[in-house]
């Protein structure tokens, strides 16, 4: 028992890193099978290096949930599965581990948080509220991974059981309501907090390009983003500033 | 902006961490620009510029899902070189300069990004039989090259970052009037809201969430307009 504990919290350390080695050719497979290759050192010779390439085969999903996918292949390699059926239930669980991680957390823990956090800035509660965000969104990152890592080992092949969670599902229909609570919140506090130092022409001009600049981004969303659109105007602003002396 | 070299090489290995935290190790958000704004800040002794900077990176941020293998400009190490940059001119100024830096900081930040991610396929192309044989050493040399090169991509990151701050004072600064600053700074701001605006709009989509959108953003405008 010792051992398996030491041997996934091994992994549990490595899946931390699970996105080191980032590839268009196997994605994140190289960080899975550095992270399932403690979990399998105790199968036999014929066994072990097998396995390690295996699990270092294309894999992609969220990497907080990658963990159910390590825990779940070493799983079945202990109890015996076929090789092909260890690779089918890797594929099987590419699509529900991004999907899922993507609802969870790239569109409601993080920027539910981070709208919190914005929010609190904009009200005076400075770093506090940046050190309170940090804190908060790691207690449920290491939770998800440590959950994650635990319900793949425990279920092997029959880990569709742990996605059926009720509290992944509730946290999912949760999350989503309140991100967009936090947000919508948030960026009105936020545009009065920055636009502070600001004189009432400069308020008038932040609103305005503010205004067409999201008009732009909603209607050519798809050639446009943030980042291209921020450095056009900024191009604008710099020549209209030179030749307005 | 001339800094100490203490404080330089602090903030090039805040940046590094932000730059690999941001996809590799370990993604405990110290990317995000909040975060990167408000220590960097703290190196300099100067946390309100590094919060201001960090909040108008952060909206930015909200225009990134980074799903997949999508591409996205990385905001990290670039609000470090947005603070470096802003706590060297004061107030306003400092706000327009900082974000045009972390701007171009941020797209160089993306393509290394992509980079780095067409490197490692070679890599790892390249050494597949080694893989295949399922040998534990080759696989975690792989791996750990892999976290090497994007330490490495992160520090060269944030190092253009400060040389670009430390450029933009006396070649932008002296240029500019000080309306000419304030029209920078509305653009970087007005950007970066309407950017934020967008991005969560994509999130929230067209159901149920719209609502709550709408009922968060009632709630925001009554607090701003009571606060006042």
């Amino acid at each position: 028992m010792a051992a398996v504990n030491g041997a996934l919290a091994r992994a549990l350390l490595r899946l931390f890193a699970v996105q080191g080695s980032y590839n268009y050719e196997r994605m994140l497979g190289v960080g899975v099978g550095v992270a399932e290759e403690p979990l399998l050192r105790d199968l036999g010779d014929s066994k072990y290096r097998p396995a390690v390439a295996r699990g270092a085969h294309f894999f992609n999903a969220h990497p907080y949930l990658v963990g159910l996918a390590v825990g779940a292949a070493a799983r079945a390699e202990h109890d015996g599965a076929a090789p092909d059926q260890i690779e089918r239930l890797r594929e099987a669980l590419c699509g529900p581990l991004g999907s899922l991680g993507d609802r969870l957390v790239w569109a409601g823990w993080l920027p539910f948080l981070s709208g919190l956090a914005l929010a609190g800035v904009a009200l005076g509660a400075g770093w506090i509220a940046v050190g309170v965000f940090l804190l908060v969104y790691n207690i449920g990152h290491v939770g998800l991974r440590w959950w994650a890592l635990k319900a793949g080992w425990t279920h092997g092949t029959r880990v569709s059981v742990a996605l059926h969670n009720p509290v992944l599902q509730k946290a999912g229909a949760v999350l989503g309501p309140a991100m967009a609570f936090a947000v919508g919140a948030a960026l009105p506090l936020t545009a009065a907090y920055l636009s502070g130092p600001f004189d009432s022409w400069a308020r008038v001009a932040l609103a305005v390009v503010a205004a067409l600049s999201f008009v732009a981004l909603r209607l050519r969303g798809d050639r446009l983003n943030g980042l291209r659109l921020s450095l056009g105007l900024a191009a604008v602003a710099l020549v209209v500033a030179v030749l307005w002396q | 902006m001339i800094l100490p070299i203490e404080l330089l090489l602090a903030l090039l290995v805040w940046g590094t961490l932000v730059g690999v935290d941001l996809v590799s190790l370990p993604q405990m958000m110290i990317a995000r620009p909040l975060v990167a704004g408000t220590v960097a800040g703290a190196i300099l002794g100067d946390i309100p510029t590094g919060i201001k900077l960090g909040v108008v990176f952060e909206l930015l941020q909200y225009d990134i899902l980074p799903v997949g293998a999508v591409r996205y400009p990385e905001y990290g190490p670039a609000t470090v070189a947005a603070v470096a940059t802003a706590h060297a001119s004061a107030g306003v100024l400092g706000l327009g300069l900082g974000a045009l830096v972390g701007l171009v900081t941020g797209l160089l930040g993306g393509v290394t990004i992509n980079l780095l991610r067409r490197v490692n396929s070679r890599i790892i192309h390249a050494a597949a039989a080694r893989l295949e044989s399922g040998d534990p050493g080759a696989l975690v040399r792989v791996h750990v090259g892999g976290l090497l090169r994007d330490a490495l991509r992160a520090a060269l990151v944030t190092a253009v970052g400060l040389v670009l701050a430390w450029l933009a004072r006396p070649l932008l600064g002296g240029a500019l009037s000080v309306r000419g600053a304030v029209l920078l700074a509305v653009a970087a701001v007005a950007t970066a809201l309407a950017a934020g605006a967008a991005g969560t709009l994509r999130l929230v989509g067209r159901g149920p969430n719209l609502a709550w959108f709408a009922a968060g953003l009632g709630g925001g405008i009554v607090a701003t307009v009571w606060l006042r």
